[in-house]
């Protein structure tokens, strides 16, 4: 479970700037939320500009630097509340609810780790091999997306210590053509991992589920759900569990052993 | 309270609050969530998410979208039980009305049975509870899913079946529906307050999938969308009976506070925008006392249903 519990930040946008088609990276000034974030918990941001809008837009961050102060966030463009926040230029501010939900849990042991992105689930991925790297497990890595032009990370999670670093794209503009599935499976085959993290999708990441189970391999997955606010008040985010109940996303998540989840 | 010469204290049928701050149910969780952002003893009174007697799981994903200027739900009543309630939040809710928060437990139910189940149990596990709000705009199972308070007619029929058993303030959420007849029929059959107005049914379809954008076909609209039709109603049950009226709807800053006061609700609750605006309830506290005193009132009572035409 997370240390601190959520509250009103201020923030101050450092940098906004295309990382690839449709995928923004943001950097926030906000000092106490820097240090307060784990890796794999989320911010619940308010983005100024149209009052009709009235709710926060929840975010994953891929690096929180409490030294700096500042909040990394890769995002995808894809609503109207990102692309007001596509337009949001160094010194503007606004807030961002946090820390929301609990961080990547480290598996007891491991040594060896395997971190699966597809899409701009790459963010917390980032977050998480930077945990992996600090505590000194080795990871491998596999990034996904549909187009060369909409890829982001692989060579961030290269810098970060990744051993071996998969591209795949769904049209093989840029690395294997196919789906990180592919390239987890022959992975999973010629490497012993402790545990496999996982976002994307919820498809691709009901495959990973799949193929770690088969393997016999620990794997957690961060959950995306609609939400309002982030904390707990709400009761939206709901995610279907394989014991027929249903768990929180954002109080209870959003990272969950795959096993629990009803895929 | 920023105003010292401001007496901001009210009775909402029995419920003695500090002031007339209120959370709306399902809005707020069972208040502890809350303490992380403010002091929660600030408010008047805080209003747990409805339970029933049994746990009920709620809805499938999604149970939330977006629409202008609001939102819509489908959560589906989810809950933990009253006796699941009283065992995560039980100690943490009585050393609240001990702060000086009232605490008010909402019931659900689908039926006058499950009503009489929950609050029985609410009777006998709640000491510390204020007052028990009746949620009668769930839908009643057994009649084909019609509102349990959607007639004048159900609506006395479940509150004549409850009152007897409800020994503290019954205060009872409307479903925003005929509400001067059912107000009135409410108030004969006992209620001490009345609660509205509850989300408004409504509907959200992706053009492109031709899907609802919730799990089901239809869910509640509240936000700011919804405020002008909630001061419409509180005003419609304040003119038709004479017990208070709990006012709520799109209430997100003071003036929407002091805007349902004058309207004629004694106690005003504050729902969705505790989700985007997490401190929202307790900066209302504030403001509404800045605005009795530059009223030129003592007491916040004074401007209760000063509405003038």
């Amino acid at each position: 479970m997370s240390a601190a519990a959520a509250s009103v930040h201020d923030f101050t946008v450092v940098s906004n700037e295309p990382v690839a088609d449709g995928l923004m990276r943001i950097v926030l000034s906000s000092p106490e939320l820097a240090a307060s974030l784990e890796a794999g918990q989320f911010v619940n941001v308010h983005v100024p500009g149209d009052a009709s809008q009235i709710l926060r837009i929840p975010l994953s961050f891929s690096h929180a630097d409490a030294q700096a102060g500042t909040v990394e966030i890769v995002y995808a463009v894809v609503g109207d509340g990102t692309r007001r926040l596509s337009a949001m230029a160094a010194g503007a501010s606004s807030t961002a609810v946090g820390p929301c939900g609990n961080p990547w849990p480290l598996v007891e042991g491991a040594r060896r780790a395997c971190v699966v992105a597809g899409g701009v689930g790459v963010t917390p991925v980032v977050a998480c091999a930077r945990m992996l790297a600090g505590e000194g497990v080795e990871f491998d890595a596999v990034v996904g997306a549909q187009t060369s032009g909409r890829l982001w990370g692989a060579d961030v999670l290269g810098g970060l210590g990744a051993g071996t670093v998969a591209v795949t794209t769904d049209d093989g503009t840029a690395g294997r053509r196919g789906f990180t599935t592919d390239a987890l499976a022959e992975l999973l085959a010629s490497n012993a991992y402790d545990v496999v993290y996982t976002c994307g999708p919820e498809v691709m990441m009901a495959g990973v589920a799949r193929l770690c189970h088969d393997a016999g391999v620990a794997c957690r997955v961060s959950m995306e759900r609609m939400m309002c606010c982030g904390f707990g008040a709400c009761g939206t985010c709901n995610v279907a569990m394989a014991d027929g109940t249903y768990k929180s996303c954002c109080k209870d998540g959003p990272v969950f052993d795959a096993e629990e989840v009803a895929w | 309270m920023g105003e010292k010469n401001v007496s901001m204290a009210v009775n909402l049928g029995g419920v003695r609050m500090q002031n007339p701050v209120n959370t709306a149910s399902g809005t707020f969780a069972f208040g502890s969530v809350f303490e992380s952002f403010y002091d929660v003893s600030k408010l008047g009174a805080i209003t747990l998410k409805g339970c029933s007697a049994e746990p009920w799981t709620g809805n499938p994903a999604p149970r939330m979208c977006e629409v202008p200027s609001g939102m819509m739900n489908t959560v589906g009543l989810a809950n933990p039980g009253v006796a699941g309630m009283v065992e995560q939040y039980g100690e943490y809710l009585a050393a609240l009305d001990g702060r000086g928060c009232r605490v008010i437990v909402q019931a659900a139910g689908h039926s006058v049975e499950e009503y009489v189940a929950a609050v029985e149990l609410i009777e006998e596990l709640c000491p510390w509870a204020s007052g028990v709000e009746m949620n009668i705009s769930c839908p009643n199972i057994a009649r084909g899913g019609a509102l349990v308070g959607g007639t004048p007619e159900s609506a006395a029929e479940v509150v004549r079946a409850v009152r007897p058993r409800v020994k503290r303030p019954l205060l009872v959420k409307m479903a925003p529906v005929r509400v001067p007849e059912i107000a009135r029929a409410c108030e004969a059959e006992g209620a001490d307050a009345l609660s509205l107005i509850n989300t408004i049914n409504g509907m959200s379809i992706d053009v492109r999938t031709r899907r609802s954008r919730l799990s089901k076909p239809t869910g509640g609209v509240s936000g700011p969308a919804i405020h002008a039709i909630a001061v419409r109603m509180v005003w419609e049950a304040a003119q038709a009976v004479k017990i208070p009226v709990n006012g709520m709807g799109g209430i997100a800053s003071w003036q929407d506070a002091a805007e349902m006061i004058l309207a004629g609700a004694t106690t005003v609750t504050v729902g969705t925008a505790n989700f985007y605006n997490p401190t929202c309830a307790v900066e209302i506290a504030d403001g509404l006392a800045a605005w009795v005193a530059e009223q030129g009132a003592s007491d916040v009572n004074e401007l209760i249903g000063a509405f003038e035409c």
